[in-house]
């Protein structure tokens, strides 16, 4: 049985072994420093690692990696970054842990006297940065950059400007990306962009040079109590041009692709949710419906929701809008139990995350505690199929290997022991 | 005159026109700035914590509550500080450093006014040389860190440690996505807050201790 074949057994919810994912998605991989140390502890070929992900500062799990872990999932990347450049010409840059590593030709950076390191929009160093790392951190926030405004001046224009058709340099890359990737023996994962209706970590726009509209993380929050017109009509248009830019995808794609990641918008907190599910219905659920039908009505592919934290008062509802797909499965979050979850949840929707947590076990727990964390997370999440492994969201600078290894070696020996 | 209920309705409702009005009206019919605050809207705020934490109320209906109560107490401030009238305690907060994320620390800095706490905000990215400045500077009840991302948990350690070695009788509270109970005990913070509603709870309880 191929990689491919165990992911698309488990997405028809078949019984089979448990297919993997490490480094498919940027919600799904490893921070730059442990892909190192990965390459370190396999010994595979020293080099310095690519940053495939700025934002979150994600090295790229190259095919021997791939291989050495395991990994079922490949990825078909769109071109450009959450900060506006494309992610080619690449050149070293030494990180402020002393790592040597790959950029993008725009990752250009400003440093402070006390060591906080400066990101810029399409990586123009003549506007005001858009990303910060501080002293001491491992990787990008997004700088707020919030015009003043009043009521009456704003048009919900001002927040579509990063909504556009794909672009002929866009489609070229699809085409160059898709030939890359057709044929391989796994399951590719895939995403056009522009369908993260809401996605707080896209709100302030870390990719525009002049962000206009509503920027600020806690003024979109009220504007979902208090300017709900107005955030229809954003969404109202980005789910046009969404729509429009998934027909000339899906041209290209065709059959390629077997996961398509729609959004990464989150709904869950550690204890609650970020809305309650009448708000979800009301402002979200129309738009994720259009996606998912059209995607569901035009090809076979499945469709991948991430929403972090507490969210199973709304699973049902991903449920029913048409997503196929839930990441990263918060088990560390309220009413996130494992056994639960696969009881009132597991034949109708994916689980493709959950295997372990990365707030505590991964990163602070020894080797046997993370192997008896992914074992109990196996037999609960995969009997039946409708289970992808994946840690809980990407793994976290400082998370030692010898960790990472006990959980890859976990899985293996299950599905070793299941055969 | 309106009731100072109407007043406790409007900013747990989140309605700032209303609740700007109501403080106005109050005042104008001779209400204390005092009464207003203690009577009309640390109730209001106490509605909001009590709802959130039982998933009534979500994120974005509490940030609108307290915008409503940060309206009034522009007008209420002024005129409480020319009396002389200080809230009984005195709070710092921040986000520890090399953590840039702020919207649990907002929320809890919010409700903690909203408590009638003076709240002294330091921002994201305090380092402990100055949780530990402005808790002297201000003589403060409680120290408040928070903090989201698992690798900047050691920071919050280490700043707990520094606060306590300094023998301050300052309490200290931790809260934070990755933030437990057992961790909390395992630094040595005297409390921990899993919500913004529970954090008033815990607030209200060390500063008693305290006092």
């Amino acid at each position: 049985m191929t990689s491919r074949e165990k992911v698309r057994r488990a997405l028809r919810h078949e019984a089979g072994p448990v297919p993997v994912d490490f480094g498919s998605t940027g919600l799904t991989s490893f921070h730059v420093s442990c892909v190192a140390a990965l390459r370190e502890h396999y010994g595979l070929p020293r080099h310095p690692v690519k940053v495939c992900e700025p934002f979150q500062m994600l090295g790229e799990v190259e095919d021997d990696l791939a291989n050495a872990l395991g990994s079922d999932c490949i990825a078909a990347n769109g071109r450009s970054t959450m900060f506006g450049f494309p992610n080619e010409g690449w050149h070293e840059w030494r990180t402020p842990w002393n790592q040597l590593v790959l950029v993008p030709a725009g990752f250009r950076t400003r440093q402070s006297a006390a060591g906080d390191v400066y990101l810029f929009p399409e990586g123009d160093t003549s506007v005001p940065a858009s990303g910060h790392m501080p002293a001491g951190g491992y990787f990008f926030d997004a700088i707020v950059r919030q015009p003043p405004f009043t009521e009456e001046q704003l048009d919900p224009a001002d927040n579509c400007e990063e909504f556009k058709l794909l672009s002929a340099a866009d489609v070229e890359h699809w085409e160059r990306e898709f030939a890359r990737v057709r044929g391989d023996k796994r399951a590719i994962v895939s995403g056009v962009g522009g369908m993260g209706f809401g996605d707080i970590a896209l709100v302030p726009a870390a990719f525009l040079k002049h962000p206009k509209g509503i920027r600020d993380v806690g003024e979109w929050y009220i504007s979902l109590v208090e300017r709900r017109d107005y955030i229809h009509h954003i969404f109202d248009y980005q789910c046009e041009i969404a729509l429009r830019n998934l027909a000339t995808y899906a041209a290209l794609a065709g059959d390629t692709i077997d996961v398509l990641v729609v959004c990464g918008t989150d709904f869950g907190t550690q204890n609650s949710q970020f809305c309650s599910p009448a708000t979800f219905d009301e402002l979200f659920a129309p738009y994720y419906r259009r996606v998912n039908d059209w995607v569901h009505k035009h090809t076979a592919w499945k469709t991948f929701k991430h929403s972090c934290g507490a969210v199973r008062p709304l699973i049902d509802r991903f449920i029913d809008v048409g997503f196929d797909i839930l990441n990263p499965v918060q088990c560390s979050a309220k009413d996130m139990d494992p056994v639960r979850l696969k009881a009132d949840f597991g034949r109708r929707i994916v689980f493709w995350g959950g295997g372990v947590d990365t707030q505590q076990t991964l990163p602070f727990g020894t080797p046997e505690q993370v192997r008896a964390q992914v074992t109990e997370r196996l037999k609960a999440f995969s009997p039946g199929g409708g289970f992808v492994f994946n840690t809980i969201h990407n793994v976290q600078a400082r998370t030692p290997v010898a960790n990472i290894v006990a959980m890859v070696d976990a899985v293996r020996d299950f599905n070793g022991a299941a055969v | 005159m309106p009731q100072l209920s109407e007043l406790t309705a409007a900013v747990a409702a989140g309605k700032r026109t209303d609740t700007v009005r109501l403080t106005q009206e109050l005042l104008a019919a001779g209400s204390a700035p005092q009464d207003i605050v203690e009577k009309g809207l640390v109730p209001g705020m106490a509605i909001v914590g009590e709802q959130f934490k039982k998933n009534e109320i979500f994120v974005p209906e509490m940030l609108v509550a307290a915008r409503a109560m940060k309206e009034a107490l522009k007008l209420l401030e002024p005129l409480l500080a020319s009396a002389g009238i200080k809230p009984k305690y005195t709070a710092i907060i921040g986000t520890v450093q090399g953590d840039l994320h702020d919207i649990g620390k907002n929320l809890i800095s919010m409700m903690w006014r909203g408590a009638n706490f003076a709240v002294i905000d330091l921002g994201t990215n305090v380092s402990a040389d100055k949780y530990l400045a402005a808790a002297k500077e201000h003589n403060a009840n409680l120290v408040g860190l928070s903090a989201l991302l698992t690798t900047t948990m050691p920071a919050m350690k280490d700043t707990v440690r520094i606060l306590k070695a300094a023998g301050l009788s300052t309490k200290i509270m931790v809260g934070g996505a990755p933030i437990t109970q057992a961790f909390a005990d395992e630094i040595g913070a005297d409390g921990y807050a899993a919500d913004a509603g529970t954090a008033v709870d815990i607030a209200k309880k060390l500063v008693g201790q305290a006092a």
